[in-house]
């Protein structure tokens, strides 16, 4: 059964529609907006930008979603209500925009690397202790959705490390079509290795983690693709692949270009790989960038679950 | 001792203004598997400390923080294998390769500056120069001295190079390393790509060979002829796929009468490699040749042979797929999906 579409139809859902305020018109953000305004959970309240003639508001104007082009601070001091703030800016930026609006009750998702907010991969909530989100009064409302590769190791890491009794050593590489890789994501790609092997620990328990990205400049461009390889002790291959195959089909619920192309499998001795690749869903950025499309299904997918369990927390 | 090396050393930049590269203990690790021994590591830097050469470098063959299933677990840490260098290298300039998306500034950078590295070569592919940004601007912060480095460079045309390179000039980068990584080129092509960078850049031109088709030392002399000053090389031609230029018949034919030329720490550097790495000196075989046909990168050699032993899948339609799926250095992991496909065909 498909959660999402299940979501969709519960009367109780539609009738409290979230209000979405987007930060940041460029690639992620408009891909957002075009991706929320599909979804009946969401009312995206405003598209918000630094220049009226960007490519991204004009595409947001023309499909109906209010823009505002005054930058990002003036949009939050201004009168717009909304329920949730996705940032698509810069690191930098991000934490200048939570200092304005840490004080108010709403949710923040953090599409930049800044790092600042609790990390959060959606496929994990109810199945990982580390992405728990219990109690009725959060007491972190900034979620960051750490990086591209982390979202799309995360089902591989996870699979792998309920089949075995102990991960010693966790490595994920990413490739991605360069035209997907902004300047951003290029001058930040150190972040970029930081936050996914923090991500890695996290789930697997192990200290001992690394994260590679290449750029790919092939033409037609290539699929985002995720490599995970551990060194696990006491590995069952079968039992991770019938985990990773259910954990499979609960991201294609939400990203639904994702695939396992390469199941788990022991290359050595206690060491086992595992490949996966996102075509993304093409709201507004191309198929091939299936990195940018899983980190904004990661985004939406986490404000959605988090309104379903504790929306009250959220209303001003 | 230390006096002659340097002062020979100091003789080449300022008046022949050629240096010659040793890249055998980081290239030549590929053709080792990243094993690399700490006592063959260290015998080799004592007696290129005595060489002309301008720098050694050393390292996992894909440079620093490169060491992982993806690519090949090196036998040494980056320290170790740094802290032996250095020790062991007097005056001689300790150089390493840096990829950024493998190697961080703060993991590896700091720490290999820490160590003693003078150079760093922050290498990208062809066409990714960008990539390089933030590793060079701090190696310029830090007054150590910064190369770029376009790796796979017969994957971007003559103009393509001169942009990318520009780039990484910009970035504050003191010379620019063309890599052949497939050991693709002809002579002509290498003589018009070093041209072309040489009249718009503004800063030194290298050129790293490998020898596919046999031809390394041939481009090497090209590249130097058309003005590039920096030249790569490896006792015995040590080094991914065929090889590279070997080192000591580069200097001799750059050198070719000059009659104070002191080739002796070269033959000795040839000598050591010959006997340590006898089970691993590269040849120009079916296999190079047809990496270097498919123009794929060379250190996909040894994951290629492995798969199709595995797999029993022809290592030529492994080569042949690879290089029109155009697969780039750092994606390993895609090799084995390749060769399943081609089962399932």
């Amino acid at each position: 059964m498909n959660r999402v579409k299940e979501l969709k139809d519960r009367k109780a859902v539609k009738q409290l529609i979230i209000k979405a305020l987007i930060l940041g018109s460029g690639n992620i953000g408009t891909d957002l907006a075009l991706r929320m305004r599909n979804d009946q959970r969401f009312e995206v309240v405003g598209l918000v930008g630094r220049r009226p003639e960007s490519e991204g508001l004009l595409k947001a104007e023309e499909r109906g979603i209010p823009i505002f082009s005054e930058g990002a601070s003036q949009a939050l001091a201004g009168e717009i209500a909304f329920n949730v703030v996705f940032d698509a800016t810069s690191a930098t930026n991000h934490i200048e925009h939570w200092n304005l609006i840490s004080d108010r009750k709403c949710l923040v998702i953090d599409l930049t690397p800044s790092q600042l907010g609790r990390p959060m991969v959606p496929i994990l909530i109810g199945r990982h202790d580390k992405f728990a989100l219990t109690g009725q009064e959060l007491t972190q409302k900034n979620f960051s959705m750490i990086t591209c590769g982390g979202q799309s190791a995360a089902a591989l890491i996870y699979a792998m490390q309920k089949g075995s009794n102990r991960i010693l050593e966790v490595e994920i590489s990413s490739s991605i079509a360069s035209r997907s890789a902004g300047l951003a994501t290029r001058r930040n790609i150190d972040n970029y290795i930081m936050a996914t092997e923090s991500l890695a620990s996290s789930i697997s328990g192990t200290r001992k983690s690394k994260a590679i990205l290449v750029l790919n400049p092939t033409d037609p461009p290539v699929m985002m693709r995720t490599t995970v390889t551990v060194n696990a002790i006491g590995m069952k291959v079968d039992v991770a692949n019938q985990m990773l195959s259910e954990m499979e089909e609960a991201m294609q619920d939400f990203v639904p270009g994702y695939r396992i192309v390469v199941p788990i499998f022991s290359e050595n001795e206690n060491i086992y790989s595992a490949t996966a690749i996102v075509e993304g869903a093409g709201f507004y950025l191309p198929k091939f960038a299936g990195n940018l499309d899983v980190i904004n299904a990661a985004a939406v997918e986490t404000a959605g679950r988090l309104f379903e369990s504790h929306f009250g927390a959220f209303l001003e | 001792m230390r006096l002659p090396a340097a002062c020979l050393n100091l003789i080449l930049v300022l008046f022949l203004n050629k240096k010659f590269y040793d890249v055998t203990l980081r290239d030549g690790n590929h053709a080792l598997r990243h094993q690399l021994t700490l006592d063959f590591l260290v015998k080799y830097c004592r007696l290129a400390r005595k060489s002309s050469s301008y720098a050694v470098e050393v390292g996992h063959g894909n440079g620093l923080g490169a060491s992982s299933y993806l690519i090949g677990k090196s036998r040494l840490t980056d320290e170790e294998m740094l802290r032996a260098a250095r020790a062991n290298l007097g005056d001689k300039l300790l150089g390493v390769h840096a990829i950024p998306g493998l190697a961080t500034i703060e993991r590896d950078l700091k720490p290999a500056i820490d160590l003693g590295v003078d150079l760093v070569r922050v290498a990208t592919h062809a066409t990714e120069a960008s990539l390089a940004e933030t590793h060079l601007e701090f190696l310029v912060k830090k007054n150590v001295i910064a190369h770029g480095v376009l790796m796979m460079s017969h994957m971007n045309s003559v103009d393509g190079l001169v942009r990318q390179a520009r780039l990484m000039v910009d970035f504050g980068a003191s010379a620019i390393v063309l890599m052949d990584s497939a050991g693709n080129f002809r002579p002509d092509d290498v003589t018009e790509r070093v041209v072309a960078l040489r009249e718009t850049i503004g800063v030194e031109v290298g050129f790293h060979a490998h020898n596919n088709f046999g031809l390394a030392i041939a481009n090497a002399s090209s590249a130097e002829k058309a003005g590039a000053t920096l030249l790569d090389g490896a006792a015995m031609g040590l080094g991914a796929g065929s090889g590279n230029a070997q080192l000591e018949a580069l200097v001799a034919v750059s050198n070719a009468g000059d009659e104070d030329l002191k080739m002796d720490p070269f033959y000795d550097l040839s000598d050591l490699t010959a006997l340590e790495c006898a089970g691993s000196l590269p040849k120009v075989t079916s296999t190079s040749l047809r990496s270097g046909m498919a123009g794929a990168f060379s250190g996909f050699a040894p994951h290629v042979q492995r798969l199709s032993d595995e797999l029993g899948v022809p290592v030529e339609v492994l080569w042949n797929e690879i290089g029109r799926r155009r697969i780039v250095a750092g994606q390993e992991s895609i090799l084995r999906e390749i060769a399943l496909d081609l089962m399932n065909l």
